[in-house]
């Protein structure tokens, strides 16, 4: 039993932080109110001052299992998760052997079941082996409870392939995740094209690479009457693309943003620092300040990580050479308080609502809410300490990310998951 | 505080590189001498580590370390570890345990030589990175100019080719504009990017370019080796839209303007073979100085100084980061 006392509960549906009393009896929220009186023998947390969300749900991250177990496996990266007040994630299929059977599938989940201590869904291929040709064992996966199909980092090239499985696995209810990008234009090296490249003197992806494929991907979808997804945005005409579709009202489009291209620009990457090496690359202040612009207004439905490991060696390379991506789970939450909550950019609300309820709407799984009769799994966060993050800190394997060793506003105190608190500071 | 790399040019403060030309104007002083060796860097070693091909910057390095007596290791890329998969960085932790003095590098990946130079206690001169920076090139040519234009302001270069995937064109151009000289770009569109410095006009239409009235010519090699697609139909097509045609390698003589170009060649592309004999081209004067700029870094970065003048090094705001 669990009495968590003046805590102030943020919602989706609301700016206002509510300040309540919340028992929480065997993992189900019994009370809220104002004084209540403590039961006996509840544990009583004074949660003055703190906020009380739903836990986060992240759609988009890399747990490097099997095949990278070096980098991540999925014991690390739920912890990671946990660590970040996220309660629920969906693997990308980009492993080896790649996700794109319900033998590889079913490894995966049943590991997952053994080795996370929170729910691990996992996307499927659209095609073989992510290679664009032959399609994957759509079907055999989605008995096992796959939904979102995505070929991950290589764009399904041929629009023939991806139309034919559109038609196919929309039979099945099943939607599809789009990393946006012509591998022709964006070249190997992710960084955005514009001054930054030049002075650096490396090839620089064009944000036209992203914005052609989010409109041909669209524009399948809706010829096969799909559900697409469009990922990681970084653009922003990326974002105006979406937004228009999305105005046209007659074909079902979702979207997501990452918090470092909300946070970032390629000015940071500097003296070729490969913490700020990813794919979609970093791009410029306008592009933020249109991303964000798009996070308010509800064209990205969706925040999700892209929570991408690799190790020190792999990353400690030159800029040309060092593989793309950065960690996001264990930094997520306070890093999106710090640079846009505290600053007063959005609210609680926008926070719960994009990166609580959203994603796991998209997937089709029950919405949590801090109410009577709900299961607890919710996030106690303090907006006054701090957090520091160490490489002790990080829960994930590997630490490729601009925050590390950086302080930040805002901490995690407390992670709740049904009868369990899987965190506690 | 003396560097201890030299990374780049646009780190460079203008009293660092007024110091190092001067200085190789002393150097090559050395050369009209019987003997042209000194003992500047007795004892000193440095390793060539060029994992890209090169004649003029590497000889010229191995060169200007032997004249400062320094001992010069050639590390065989292609006979070493590096064939067997070895990483740049497994071959840098290797290197930083033989504790060389001096560590020069070329490599096709931008950035790489910084890379070195934090991983290393060594002095890094980096020798041309990916299409980031190739500094010594960039001191050579303003040397080159400085001996026919002693006091450069206000001249004009127009830099021709390949702009895209040229660190010459990126550290020369930087160079030039510290020392007040104007910079302007001429090449096919694809090649020449829109996102290079607001301060450097650029130009796709020779004749424009030529109104614009340089002093100097600079032709770049075209690099069909970083290439990854077609950037211009055809050499032939090159050479008659961007290339010193004899028709206007008469109108450059007429205007009485010099020539230079980095080399190799690519004859009947970027030159006809008349340039050759132009009695204002520069292109061997550059190669010569070269050795000079060469020994004058070196020099420059060794602890603790050795060759005259090194106390006159100036001190004082630090250098422009970028």
């Amino acid at each position: 039993m669990l009495f968590l006392q003046n805590a102030r509960i943020a919602s989706e549906n609301s700016p206002v932080l509510l300040e309540s009393d919340v028992l929480i009896v065997e993992g189900i929220i019994q009370d809220i109110g104002s004084n209540l009186a403590i039961p006996k023998g509840a544990r009583v947390i004074d949660a003055r001052g703190r906020v009380l969300m739903p836990a986060m749900f992240d759609a988009h991250v890399h747990f490097r299992a099997p095949g990278f177990e070096n980098k991540e496996t999925i014991t690390t990266g739920s912890e990671a998760a946990i660590n970040g007040g996220i309660t629920g994630v969906v693997m990308m299929p980009n492993t080896r052997p790649a996700l794109d059977s319900a033998t590889s599938v079913a490894t995966v989940l049943d590991n997952a079941k053994r080795k996370a201590r929170i729910p691990v869904y996992t996307s499927g291929c659209v095609t073989k082996d992510r290679q664009g040709k032959e399609l994957a064992e759509i079907e055999g996966m989605r008995t096992l409870g796959v939904k979102m199909l995505t070929d991950d980092g290589d764009t399904t090239s041929d629009p023939a392939v991806l139309l034919r499985a559109m038609q196919y696995a929309t039979e099945f209810g099943m939607f599809f995740a789009s990393h946006c990008e012509v591998p022709e234009l964006a070249g190997p090296r992710a960084l955005n094209e514009g001054v930054m490249s030049y002075r650096l003197g490396i090839k620089g992806s064009p944000t036209c690479a992203e914005e052609i494929i989010i409109d041909r991907d669209i524009r399948l979808a809706r010829a096969a009457g799909a559900h697409v997804h469009i990922q990681h945005v970084s653009s922003k005409l990326g974002m105006e693309t979406i937004r228009w579709w999305k105005s046209r009202g007659d074909v079902k489009v979702t979207a997501e943003v990452a918090p470092h291209h909300l946070m970032f620009t390629d000015e940071h990457i500097g003296d070729y620092d490969t913490n700020y090496k990813m794919n979609p690359p970093l791009r410029t202040q306008a592009d933020c300040d249109a991303l964000l612009e798009g996070l308010i207004e509800g064209v990205f439905d969706l925040i999700a990580t892209d929570h991408a490991p690799h190790t020190p060696f792999e990353k400690a390379q030159d800029f040309v050479t060092a593989p793309n991506g950065i960690t996001g789970l264990d930094t997520a939450l306070v890093s999106l308080y710090h640079h846009f909550v505290e600053p007063g950019k959005f609210g609680w609300d926008l926070v719960v609502k994009r990166y609580s309820a959203e994603p796991r709407r998209l997937m089709g799984l029950p919405v949590p809410t801090i109410e009577v009769g709900q299961q607890a799994e919710c996030v106690l966060f303090d907006t006054e300490a701090e957090t520091t993050f160490t490489r002790e800190f990080m829960k994930s394997k590997s630490q490729n990310t601009p925050f590390i060793d950086q302080t930040l506003k805002g901490r995690v105190d407390l992670v709740i998951l049904g009868p369990e608190i899987l965190l506690e500071r | 505080m003396a560097r201890k790399d030299l990374l780049d040019i646009a780190s460079l403060h203008r009293e660092e590189i007024e110091f190092l030309l001067d200085q190789s104007t002393s150097f090559k002083k050395l050369f009209t001498r019987s003997v042209k060796k000194i003992p500047a860097l007795e004892g000193k070693s440095v390793l060539m580590l060029f994992y890209e091909a090169s004649t003029r910057t590497h000889s010229s390095f191995e060169v200007a370390a032997k004249r400062l007596s320094a001992e010069v290791t050639n590390f065989d890329v292609d006979h070493s570890s590096i064939t067997k998969g070895e990483s740049v960085r497994e071959t840098i932790e290797t290197l930083q345990a033989m504790r060389t003095d001096y560590i020069v590098v070329r490599h096709g990946h931008s950035g790489l030589p910084g890379m070195i130079a934090r991983q290393t206690t060594a002095s890094v001169i980096n020798a041309g990175d990916g299409a980031h920076e190739h500094p010594t090139q960039a001191l050579l040519d303003a040397f080159t100019i400085k001996e026919k234009f002693p006091d450069p302001r206000g001249k004009k270069v127009l830099i021709i080719g390949d702009i895209l995937h040229s660190r010459v064109a990126r550290s020369t151009s930087t160079l030039l504009q510290k020392l007040g000289v104007e910079v302007a770009y001429l090449g096919p569109g694809s090649l020449v990017p829109k996102y290079g410095p607001a301060t450097i006009p650029r130009f796709t239409d020779y004749q424009a370019a030529m109104a614009w009235t340089p002093d100097i010519v600079y032709l770049l090699r075209v690099q069909m080796e970083r290439q990854d697609v077609q950037f211009f139909p055809n050499v032939r097509e090159y050479h008659r839209v961007y290339g010193i045609t004899n028709s206007r390698l008469a109108e450059i003589r007429d205007r009485g303007l010099y020539i230079m170009h980095p080399g190799p060649v690519n004859r009947g592309v970027e030159l006809c073979d008349a340039v050759m004999d132009y009695e204002r081209s520069l292109i061997t004067n550059q190669v010569e100085n070269g050795i000079s700029i060469r020994m004058a870094v070196l020099d420059w970065l060794t602890p603790g100084g050795n060759f005259r003048g090194r106390n006159r090094m100036p001190r004082g705001s630090e250098p422009t980061q970028r």
